[in-house]
This record gives C-alpha cells, structure tokens and sequence, in this order.
C-alpha cells in the first residue's frame, strides 16, 4: 500500500499545476489561493533548498547514530552484525513511515528521502553475510527492494534503480550462460525493454496509476535510454572488449557490426519522429541526448583526430538548426510552439496569442506572420486536427 | 493534471470558461511548447561553436590562414554586435523584453568570441603584456555595459567573473602558493559587490540582477572566510567573526529576497566554521563528537520543520 494519503497527494498535484498557471497568469491569484483552500493537502513538502538542507543534516544525524550503534556492537560476531544490520534497516523504514509520514505528515521533505535510503542501505549491507561472491542475488534484492519503495514512498530513484537493477539481473544471467546467450544480451534487452517501454507509457496514461505518473515517466524516459543503449555500436563493442574479453585485431570487427551501425543511427531519429508526431516530451528530449551520443560514437571511430573541428562544426549545425526551427515556428504549427506557455518569464502576450489562435482556429494568426514566408502548413491552429 | 479534474475545476467554479478553453488547450496538448528544448540547443551551438573555435585559434598560431580565421571570426563578433545594437528595444531601467528568442544567444555569441579574438589579439602582439589584468578590466566593463544595455543574465555573471580576475582573484592549480592572500581580497571583493548590488537595487536599475550579484557576493565571501580560517591556525578569530557576520547577513538577506539559497549558503559555512573552531578548542574523543553532530544538525531539523511557516516562500 502506498504510504501517502492518496487525495492529498492528488490535492498537492492540482495545486502545483494551479501554481505554475498563476505564475503564467492564466488564473488570477484570488483564483489560486480559493484553488489551494478546497484542494487542500496537509504534508509538510518544502521547497527545494529546504529539501536539502534537512536531506544534509538527516544524513549527519544518521551517520552519528549509526557511528555510535556500531561502537556498541562492535565486538559481536560477522553473523549477529548481519543481523543487526538489516534489523537497522528495516527499524528506520518502520521510524519513516510511522513517525515521519504517518503522525508528522511529511512528503518528500529531505529527512524521508535520507531515512530511505539509509534504510534501504542497511538492509542490503546486512544481506552481504548471506549471498555467496556472485552479484546476481544483489540484483534480485535491488529489484525487490527498490520496487517496494518505488510503490510505496512513490520515490523516483528508488525507481530508476528497480528498472537498472533488472536489467543488469538481465545481463548477468545471459553473462554466465556464455556461448551465443551472450552475443545476444543486446538483442535481448531490446526485445525485453520495448514493451516495458510501453507499459510504462500505457499506465501512465491511466486514472488509476495517476499518483505514480513521475515514476512511470521515469521508467519511460530509462526504458528508451536503455534500449539505445544495447544497440548503440559503442556501448556493445566496448562492453564486448571488456566483458567477453573480445580480442579484435586490426580490421576486424564485432559481430553484427553492420546491425548496431544502423542502429545507432536509426533509434534517435525514431525517437525524435515519434515525439514530434505523438507531442511527447519523454521522447523528443531523450531523443536529443542520444542523437549527441550517436554522434559521439560516429565520431569516435571515424575520427580525423580535429576535435577542435567537430566542435566548431556541430556548433555551427547546431545554431543553424535551432534558428531555423525558431523562425520556423514563429507561428504555431500543429499546436507546436516556441513560446514558454507555462511560465512567466518569455513574453506572456505572445503566449496569450498563441494559445487565443489555437483555441479559436481560423483567421487569427500571431501578428508577426508577414515576416516570415510560410508555406501552405502556416497559419496558426488552422489545421483540421483542432 | 488530466482534463476531467481541470473539468472538475470548472464545474466547481474556480476557474471560468474562457480560462477553462485555454487551460484545457494545454492539458491536452493541443498547444505544445518546446521553449526549453530549443533553448536548450541554441546554447549548445553557441558554446560548442566558441569552445571549437577557441581551441582553432590557438592550434594554428601564425599560419597563413589564421589570419584569415581571425579576421573573420571579428567580422562575426561585429556583426553579433551590430544585429543586437539594430534590434535592441529601448533601454529600461526595469526588465527589458527581448526582441525575439534567439536575440539573447546572438548576443551571448558576440561577447565570447569577441574574448576569444581579444585574447588571441593580446597574446599575438602582448600590447598588454605587462598589464594582463587590465585585459580583464576592459572585458568586464564592456560585458556590463552589453548585459545593463540588453538585459542579459549571462553576460553579466561574465562580466563579473572578468572583474574578478581583475581584483587578482584567480586561483591557478599550477600555483597554489597564490592562494596566500587571496581570500582578503576575496572578502573586500565580495563586500563591493554587495555593495553595488544594494546601490542599485536602491535606484531601481535593474532589480532583477540583484539575485545575480548577491550570490556571487555570498559565494565568495564564504569561501574566502573559510579560507582565512584553515590558513590562519594560530590567529582565526578574525575570520570566524566574518563566517558569523556573513551568516547573519545571509539569513537577513534570505528574508529578504525570500530566496533560501542564501540560507543554504550561510547554514553550510557556518556549521563548517563552528566545527572548526570546536575542533580546535577541545579534545574530544569520538563519543562527544558523534554526539555534536546528532544534536547539532538534530537541532537544526528541528527548528526548521518547527518554524516550517517561517521558510515557506511567499506566493
């Protein structure tokens, strides 16, 4: 069970969505404040620099104590440490959820983050006594653990860490299986991920998993990054040459060169089609990274050794792309736009115009259009879809 | 937020129709912005740009083409130059709306290779030599003349990291030794710049770079205390009483400006600066010290959950 109050945690997330709107002056203060008064949610969450700050003084606090627990065990034996260990562990879960949550409301307020993984780490110390030297029970723990916490404390590495302990559970198993299980660990984890991938996008558009919406987005944005990762040439080749102790002489390549080859080069801009058809913020920006890491790659093996050069003429590609984009976009196209719509900072009347187009349609383009020669697609919010 | 609850919103009559109609163009993302993104790689291209081209000048010293490189690279500092001077809104005194989105990064373009030239300039014929500092001088104030005229965060974090290096504060990890003194020119630099920053803010010229200046003041002048007070063993007290004056002025500057990052600053070096003079002063054994920490920072947790209202930020 989750460990939150759920309607507060929905109140909390209308009112930081009615917060951002009145910092865009699309509601009126008086509108906020009544907005806060009927959605209310009684957690203590500060703000970010309170957040650490206390995250800091808990991990003090809770390093202290545990210096002067272990100065009182100390002389018991391996087994009883282990013990106590993930005894520890699993009393400062209990200490976070009973008195931090339940009785002092907090939510994410720095200390329950420190007690987390305070906790967390104590109770995966304590199972070193138990595991023989191999990594793989590891890997079931931090799944077990890190999904545990993931539901219920709705934590974000918490959750980054349950996807990354699988994958590397994943890799270590078709690692030992050696032989062909091996050359195919990329392929694996495509197959495995893709659908992961869309698991997660599929929940999260669901009402009944809206409170975890930050973790699913999380797992989205880690599941695509992951599955790049395995086709990505660099990442395999060198992980071949590493891990599989590949030995490639010159001229010789990894096996299915020509397969991460393309790859590399078709899974960014898969990305980055998909994100601009579907409007989906998890794609484009992930696809941004990995277009520069693909890059990277090509760059890497195909060097002339300039890098000075690359820089100078990425840069110029880059500027070049974003200003045409920006003059692009001067007028909205297919409900794209290059104005801030949900912040106060960049030009508010812009974005009121904007948003005025959009939801009126026909005959009301943004005033700059004579600038800018725009072909048939122009005109703001003209288009069928709307 | 899904567009039943922004529904719900409506029907409850918290927000009315026509904010419902372009609330609800957001929520499903009929309007999609990707401000941030572009951004984002219209900074790359200039960093990544400069960075190349920093690097070109420097590699290829005194061949035919550089000459070349290096007039056109100035050609292209001017023209930055000019494209902002020709689209520039009046100046204002309050905040300054750009002309259009990429109208900042043409500008931030111009100041750094207008330095990469500058430098390159200086170091060809050394019309500076003697005098490297002034070079600084000369960027800082041109950098803060183009960030007050065209109201540019950016360029003025630059012009004040250039003034700066012009007071001497630059540490080199060649020279350590140099490290010496700096942290009192650290402390009279910080207390200038603060105190131009609460000149102008008294004018009302340009509020919103107040942030800027006071977090540069802050930054320094807690690591140039910290600093005198782990050279100085014997004869700290001077500086430990600046670590606490500039706590003090750090929380009351916090309430202030309602930005708690002055707190975090003043928290952190306070703590560090108390530590070490406790450190100094007793002979503990590991038990009092564990127990410092514990109802030290246990203290701390304490007052700030107490007083929660006390560090919320006013909306």
């Amino acid at each position: 069970m989750i460990a939150y109050n759920p309607t507060w945690l929905k109140n909390l997330r209308i009112v930081k969505s009615a917060k951002q709107w009145q910092h865009s002056n699309l509601i009126e203060k008086d509108q906020f404040v009544e907005i806060s008064k009927q959605y209310e949610s009684k957690f203590y969450h500060p703000n970010f620099v309170i957040r650490i700050l206390l995250f800091m003084a808990a991990v003090i606090v809770l390093g202290a104590i545990t210096g002067l627990l272990i100065l009182a065990v100390m002389d018991s034996g391996e087994e009883t440490l282990s013990i106590l260990s993930i005894f520890y562990g699993i009393i400062s879960m209990v200490i976070l959820d009973q008195a931090f949550i339940k009785k002092n409301n907090h939510y994410k307020s720095g200390i329950t983050e420190a007690l987390l993984y305070h906790s967390l780490l104590f109770i995966t110390v304590g199972f070193i006594d138990f595991f023989e030297d191999t990594p793989e029970p590891y890997a079931v723990l931090g799944i077990v653990l890190f999904s545990f916490t993931a539901y219920r404390y709705l934590d974000l590495i918490s959750t980054a860490g349950s996807i990354l302990s699988f994958a590397l559970l994943i890799f270590l198993l078709l690692f030992r299986m050696g032989g062909i299980a091996q050359q195919i660990i990329p392929i694996i984890i495509i197959i495995l991920f893709t659908p992961l991938y869309f698991l997660f996008r599929n929940l999260g558009t669901q009402k009944r998993t809206e409170l975890w919406n930050d973790c699913l987005i999380v797992g989205e944005g880690l599941s695509l990054l992951l599955v790049y990762a395995a086709g990505n040439y660099m990442v395999v080749r060198e992980l071949s040459i590493e891990m599989l102790n590949l030995e490639l002489v010159e001229g010789q390549d990894i096996p299915l060169a020509w397969l991460f080859y393309a790859l590399t080069l078709i899974i960014p801009f898969l990305y980055l089609y998909f994100g601009i058809k579907n409007k989906n913020l998890v794609l484009i920006r992930v696809s941004l990274i990995v277009i520069a890491f693909s890059a990277f790659t090509f760059k890497y093996y195909f060097s002339t050794g300039h890098h000075e050069i690359t820089f100078t003429i990425s840069g110029i590609i880059l500027l070049i792309v974003s200003i045409s984009l920006l003059r692009w976009l001067k007028i909205p196209r297919k409900g794209y736009t290059r104005e801030n719509i949900l912040s106060e900072k960049w030009a508010n009347s812009n974005a009121q115009a904007f948003i005025v187009s959009q939801t009126l349609g026909v005959g009301t383009k943004p005033t700059e259009q004579h600038s800018y020669g725009g072909g048939e697609s122009g005109g703001g919010g003209t288009s069928s879809s709307f | 937020m899904s567009p039943e609850i922004l529904k719900e919103l409506k029907d409850k009559g918290l927000i009315g129709d026509d904010q419902f109609i372009k609330l609800e163009t957001i929520v499903t993302r009929k309007a999609f912005s990707v401000f941030y993104e572009l951004r984002t790689l219209l900074y790359l291209g200039v960093m990544l740009f400069t960075t190349g081209v920093g690097f070109l000048i420097y590699q290829n010293i005194g061949e035919l083409g550089h000459i070349l490189a290096i007039i056109t690279l100035s050609a292209l500092s001017i023209a930055c130059f000019v494209y902002v001077f020709m689209k520039a809104l009046p100046f204002t005194t309050g905040k300054a709306l750009t002309p259009n989105p990429y109208f900042d990064y043409v500008l931030l373009l111009g100041c750094l290779l207008f330095v990469s030239v500058f430098g390159y300039l200086e170091f060809q014929f050394g019309f500076l030599e003697n005098n490297a500092q002034i070079t600084s001088l000369i960027v800082s104030v041109l950098f803060a003349f183009c960030a007050y005229r065209f109201d540019h965060l950016g360029v003025l974090s630059l012009a004040i990291t250039s003034l700066a290096s012009f007071f001497g504060i630059v540490v080199t990890f060649n020279d350590l030794s140099s490290f010496e003194h700096i942290y009192n020119v650290g402390l009279l630099f910080s207390v200038f710049l603060g105190g131009i920053a609460i000149f102008l803010e008294r004018r009302k010229i340009k509020e919103h770079f107040t942030f800027t200046y006071l977090n540069f003041s802050a930054l320094i002048f807690f690591l140039s205390s910290l600093g005198g007070l782990f050279e100085n063993h014997h004869n700290y007290w001077p500086y430990l009483i600046s670590v606490y004056a500039g706590v003090a002025a750090g929380i009351y500057l916090a309430n202030w400006k309602k930005s708690f990052m002055f707190l975090l600053y003043s928290v952190i070096a306070g703590y560090i600066a108390t530590t070490f003079a406790l450190a100094d002063n007793t002979r503990w054994d590991v038990e009092p010290w564990l127990l410092y920490m514990i109802f030290s920072c246990g203290g701390f947790i304490y007052f700030i959950v107490k007083y929660r209202n006390y560090f919320k930020r006013i909306e």
